[in-house]
């Protein structure tokens, strides 16, 4: 069967711990029940969830929607925030899990991205190597979210044009805004296919575009 | 001694025994060097303390056994309302007392645990949603029972949860969400059953959960003057605005272009009998197909070119907002055989089964991308520019006979073949047929009864575009030529 793989990417440094974690793992909690009442994604959404902090870890492998438990979320105290490192372990996740058309097998839809950080890359250099690699993997849409404050969006811009921001790191915004990615989802779910770019829907007000 | 005196004796003698112990607390006191009048509150402190610490005691233990089971790291597998579920697990039996699972009846769900501590949750969830269920136990005498949270969450059967949403007919290019069609065709003076076509189309679920229109399109022909067939389905895109009405101009467009250059064409018709009495005669080939480019080739381009004007006339839109694939055919019966030609653009499947034969022949190549749900369109420009156009995506025949002609949308050729591979492969082909004509029991949908002369079967095909099938609920169209 035909999937479509969902990476989400999440800031996990040690500025994220307490309440922000806290409002992101309710916030992808409220993200799994919301697609589950998608038949389309209950059918078809993969997803896949890598942290990163010092350490870069997935998480969760990719999972089909149904099958589904969360993980445990853990921060670290303090330390860097390996970004770079992220998206080359996404990009040798992707390699491995997501599936090309072949004569024999029918290949996933295009993935979809989301990547969350509160700060910016530490290891720069190879947070820019990793860009092109990104760009390689074809993804039917890659959307970023700075969250706070101190998050800076210049980085994010480089790897999207679909770069966000939420002013505060609060349960609020982040259940909006994974509610927002599950809407994302669900477009495009039903768009695959069609066009190049996937169209979103409006973000919520806590959602701010950067342009 | 009567039964008084025997209870007094026994008393007397623990009286004794409890005498001689006090004796002996109070020399050991003595000798420990506690002062007489502090003996009693000494006692007290030390029955309290050794109290307190035999219950901290027995709490550890319990605590010790609580974490065991919680390092056990039990975890319920998702399930599905309605589906049947079973998880099996294990517990230290010998540690731990009346186990119960506490949630599980409400749900749906039967908890046993057998002496060995095997424990099995099983039964048909009743309802959806996330659930906590409660592991309770008891660990040592005297401590209260234990409690652990499972949570448990079961999906929602996604086939209750499709709308079927109508298309507001308000919308530009209002399409109905439903087409058949069939026709029959005679047998006429000499008696021998002709073919007939019988087409459907059905709006995906992925459309009808949104309201969305329904983008594919079928257009079916047949001339009672030249007894030429023609036929054509396209899917617009799936998010391109005004693909439901590229469809339907790609399809109209190329069944008028074909009737009108087929309903009197006696050059044709002379170059396919020349052809026909001599096949390896490339001159007669080449006269021949020159033809056929004029009628499918021109046709096709014609499509592109029609399509291409609505998107002009339409302020604002463009002409990749009426993307659409398209694939048609035409034939006719000979004394010879059958003659046919054919045109292909896009994914879905065209094909030429034939079950006496045991063939399957694909009239092209189903245009893929790496992933899922990349294709060409009619309305690329690029198609018509590939100097290959013709060799690729034209194909002409003769065949004596054959069982059906398909054209399908990947709408139905998804679920039903899933891979080029399976597109190739006769068997598929038969299955596929068999498919038709049984219909999906399981799921009370209906076969179709393709006897000549049935014109049910239009109504019986588009209630079998309804079958199942996960991830696939994309439009469905298909024309038999059967």
């Amino acid at each position: 069967m035909r999937r479509l793989p969902v990476y989400l990417l999440i800031d996990t440094s040690g500025s994220m711990r307490g309440e922000p974690i806290e409002s992101v793992k309710v916030g992808l909690e409220t993200m799994v029940s919301s697609l589950r009442q998608d038949p389309f994604a209950l059918e078809s959404v993969n997803i896949s969830i890598i942290t990163f902090d010092r350490e870069v870890k997935q998480i969760l492998p990719l999972t089909p929607l149904d099958e589904l438990q969360l993980p445990e979320i853990s921060t670290p105290e303090s330390g860097p925030t390996h970004t770079g490192q992220a998206l080359k372990l996404l990009c040798e996740r992707i390699d491995a899990e997501v599936r090309m058309s072949t004569p024999d097998q029918k290949g996933d839809w295009m993935p979809l991205l989301f990547i969350m950080t509160d700060g910016k890359p530490s290891d720069s250099m190879l947070y820019k190597e990793m860009i092109p690699e990104i760009k390689k993997r074809h993804f039917a849409s890659i959307i970023a979210c700075a969250a706070g404050m101190n998050a800076k969006t210049g980085p994010l811009k480089e790897l999207t044009d679909e770069v966000y921001s939420l002013d505060t790191v609060d349960s609020t915004a982040f259940r909006k805004f994974f509610k927002w990615v599950s809407d994302s989802i669900g477009v495009g779910n039903r768009s695959i296919g069609a066009t190049e770019e996937l169209e979103l829907p409006p973000p919520p007000p806590e959602v701010n575009v950067i342009v | 001694m009567d039964r008084k005196q025997r209870l007094a004796s026994k008393r007397h003698v623990a009286a004794m025994r409890l005498n001689e112990t006090s004796r002996a607390l109070d020399r050991a006191m003595d000798k420990a060097g506690v002062p007489a009048p502090e003996k009693e509150s000494f006692l007290n402190w030390t029955v309290d303390t050794l109290w307190n610490t035999f219950k901290e005691e027995r709490m550890n233990q319990r605590i010790l056994i609580e974490n065991e089971i919680r390092r056990l790291g039990i975890r319920f597998p998702n399930g599905t309302v309605k589906k049947d579920y079973s998880v099996s697990f294990d517990l230290p039996a010998g540690k731990i007392s009346d186990v119960e699972l506490t949630g599980a009846e409400e749900i749906g769900l039967i908890f046993s645990i057998d002496e060995d501590g095997h424990c099995t949750l099983s039964g048909r969830p009743n309802r959806h949603g996330d659930f906590s269920l409660k592991l309770r136990f008891n660990t040592v005498e005297g401590e209260p029972a234990s409690e652990i949270s499972i949570p448990l969450a079961f999906n929602p059967d996604p086939r209750d949860l499709w709308k079927n949403i109508a298309t507001d007919r308000n919308i530009p290019y209002y399409k109905e969400d439903s087409d058949e069609g069939y026709i029959m065709v005679d047998a006429g003076e000499s008696n021998d059953p002709r073919k007939d076509i019988v087409a459907a189309s059905q709006r995906g679920r992925s459309h009808a959960q949104e309201g969305k229109a329904r983008d594919d399109h079928f257009s079916i022909y047949h001339c009672d003057d030249s007894d030429w067939y023609v036929m054509a389905v396209a899917d617009g895109a799936g998010s391109a605005r005004y693909s439901r009405k590229g469809s339907e101009v790609a399809c109209d467009t190329v069944v008028d272009h074909c009737k009108r250059l087929l309903v009197d064409n006696p050059d044709f018709e002379k170059a396919i009998r020349e052809y026909e009495s001599d096949r390896d005669n490339k001159e007669k080939r080449t006269n021949v197909t020159r033809h056929v480019i004029d009628i499918i080739y021109n046709g096709a381009l014609k499509a592109h070119e029609a399509v291409k004007k609505v998107a002009l006339a339409n302020e604002g839109a463009k002409l990749k907002d009426y993307a659409t694939t398209l694939m048609f055919a035409i034939c006719k019966k000979y004394d010879f055989g059958w003659f046919l030609a054919s045109f292909w653009v896009g994914d879905g499947a065209m094909c030429l089964f034939d079950e006496n034969n045991r063939t399957a022949k694909l009239l092209g190549t189903p245009d893929e991308g790496e992933f899922s749900g990349q294709t060409r369109f009619l309305t690329m420009p690029e198609i018509f520019r590939d100097p290959e156009v013709v060799s690729k995506r034209l194909r002409m025949a003769i065949v004596p006979d054959f069982t059906a002609l398909f054209l399908m949308t990947d709408g139905i050729s998804d679920p039903m073949f899933e891979t080029d591979r399976n597109l190739n492969d006769y068997s598929k082909w038969e299955e596929f047929y068999n498919r038709l004509k049984t219909g999906f029991p399981e799921d009370d949908i209906e076969g179709v009864d393709l006897s000549d002369n049935n014109e049910e079967a239009a109504g019986q095909l588009l209630r079998w575009l309804d079958f199942w099938s996960p991830g696939n609920h994309d439009d469905r169209t298909i024309a038999i030529l059967y």
